[in-house]
């Protein structure tokens, strides 16, 4: 038995006793960062059109000159608005764990839980590599599987990142409108796939195999620790999402500077009928992190692209992806996977036409 | 002790790895660092969100990438 104090003894349920930097010297910090964030944000605009005519004398209606000032503008105010929204939603994810999420839904049934668990799917990262793991969790607890399906589908869809972001830029309207419609697909698709009654096509090893419920580890986060938890979000995210970023606001910018306002109407109008399914075909197979479509979608809409078809196309980007697909494919039979992506994909289209005609 | 990186092989759980050898390295000693991609293992051990850390058998934290300062308090303590 040691005689020297232990100044790092992990006893369950508090928090380690080494020491670490308040949360109100780390908070403080960010508070008086907030206001100097905020004046370099409504600076960013003016700056760009400044730079664009300025340094590179283009005329800001020519084609480079809208483009390059786009670009110029983007660029810097999505990395500031995601270092933002980053921060609060990680910070926020601390106080919800998947552990949280499964007990809640393992008592629910019926409906509530379809309703449940694509509101808990908003709220939590979800990680590509942890759909088993997480999938094999809930199911083996007791969560149905369409409850389960419908966290599933929640959330990569809902992410809650897209969502501040959006939020910030185009208003509550259409922020709600991308959060509700997600709900509602990921409610439905869960709630239909549970009435399908699809649990024999699950791969028989997942219910062969011992499970442990309970192994979580009991540690309860300081406020310094989430603190720290959300910094370090913000440079991982960021850190990781940079170049998806890059490339969605150069082709958000190529769309705002060369393509006619005509083209994007005719193609993503409202007109033609077949461009809501085109969009989400065009969009399923295709991967973007959530925050590097958000410029896409920004500049389609502001070259007349229809609401419904735009949002379609940014839900079956993000909602659905090849690399997901192959990652569940480990626990799904084949005719399940078609059967959910069908699904999903059936109830995008059906998002996209509901808004084409009610906007 | 056994240091056990849970993980299917995405690129955060390799970063926990390389992390984890980084850590094990500073802190000198007889460690055995194993990885375990194997979905029914971590079933087995309750692991919901990856990548996940035990050590001696016992979970540490599942879900995120530690650094190797994290790493080594948590081989200290």
């Amino acid at each position: 038995m040691s005689e020297l104090p232990c100044t790092s003894c992990a006893v369950p349920g508090k928090p380690t006793q080494r020491p670490r930097p308040g949360f109100w010297r780390k908070g403080g910090w960010l508070l008086l960062a907030l206001p100097l964030w905020a004046l370099v944000y409504h600076l960013l605009e003016p700056t760009a059109n400044a730079l664009t005519t300025g340094l590179f004398g283009l005329d800001l209606k020519s084609h480079w000159g809208s483009a390059i000032a786009f670009f110029l503008f983007d660029a810097p105010k999505v990395l500031m608005l995601l270092s933002l929204v980053v921060l609060g939603v990680t910070f926020i994810q601390t106080f919800i764990t998947p552990e949280h999420t499964r007990d809640v839904l393992a008592t629910r049934t019926g409906a509530w839980g379809n309703l449940m668990a694509s509101l808990f799917g908003i709220f939590t990262p979800f990680c590509s590599c942890s759909a088993i793991p997480l999938f094999i969790g809930f199911v083996r607890v007791g969560v149905p599987l369409g409850v389960t399906f419908s966290y599933l589908v929640a959330a990569p869809m809902v992410n809650e990142v897209a969502l501040f972001m959006l939020l910030g830029m185009f208003g509550w309207k259409i922020a709600g409108i991308y959060a509700g419609t997600g709900v509602a697909i990921a409610f439905l698709a869960g709630w239909i796939l549970g009435k399908l009654k699809m649990e024999k096509h699950l791969e028989p090893w997942v219910m062969a195999i011992t499970f442990n419920a309970q192994a979580a580890s009991a540690h309860r986060m300081a406020r310094s620790e989430r603190l720290e938890a959300a910094i370090q979000g913000v440079k991982d995210i960021v850190g990781k999402v940079w170049p998806y970023l890059l490339v969605g606001i150069g082709v958000g910018a190529f769309i705002h500077g060369f393509v006619p306002a005509e083209f994007m109407a005719r193609f993503m109008g409202r007109a033609t009928w077949w461009s809501v399914p085109l969009a989400v075909l065009i969009g399923v197979p295709l991967y973007s992190n959530a925050a590097g479509v958000i410029p896409i979608v920004q500049a389609l809409l502001g070259k007349g692209a229809a609401l419904g078809t735009t949002l379609a196309f940014m839900m079956a980007v993000i909602g659905l992806s090849l690399p997901e697909t192959i990652i569940l494919r480990k626990v799904l039979k084949p005719r399940l996977i078609i059967v959910f992506i069908s699904v999903v994909a059936i109830g995008i289209v059906m998002v996209g036409y509901l808004f084409n005609f009610i906007m | 002790m056994l240091i056990e990186v849970f993980g299917p092989g995405c690129a955060k759980c390799q970063t926990l790895e390389k992390n984890v050898h980084q850590a094990v390295e500073q802190a000198g000693g007889d460690h055995a660092v194993v990885k375990v991609s194997d979905y029914a293992a971590m079933a087995a051990r309750g692991i919901l969100s990856t990548p996940a850390l035990a050590i001696d058998g016992q979970l540490k934290f599942q879900g995120k990438v530690a650094s190797p300062a994290e790493i080594l308090t948590l081989l200290k303590g």
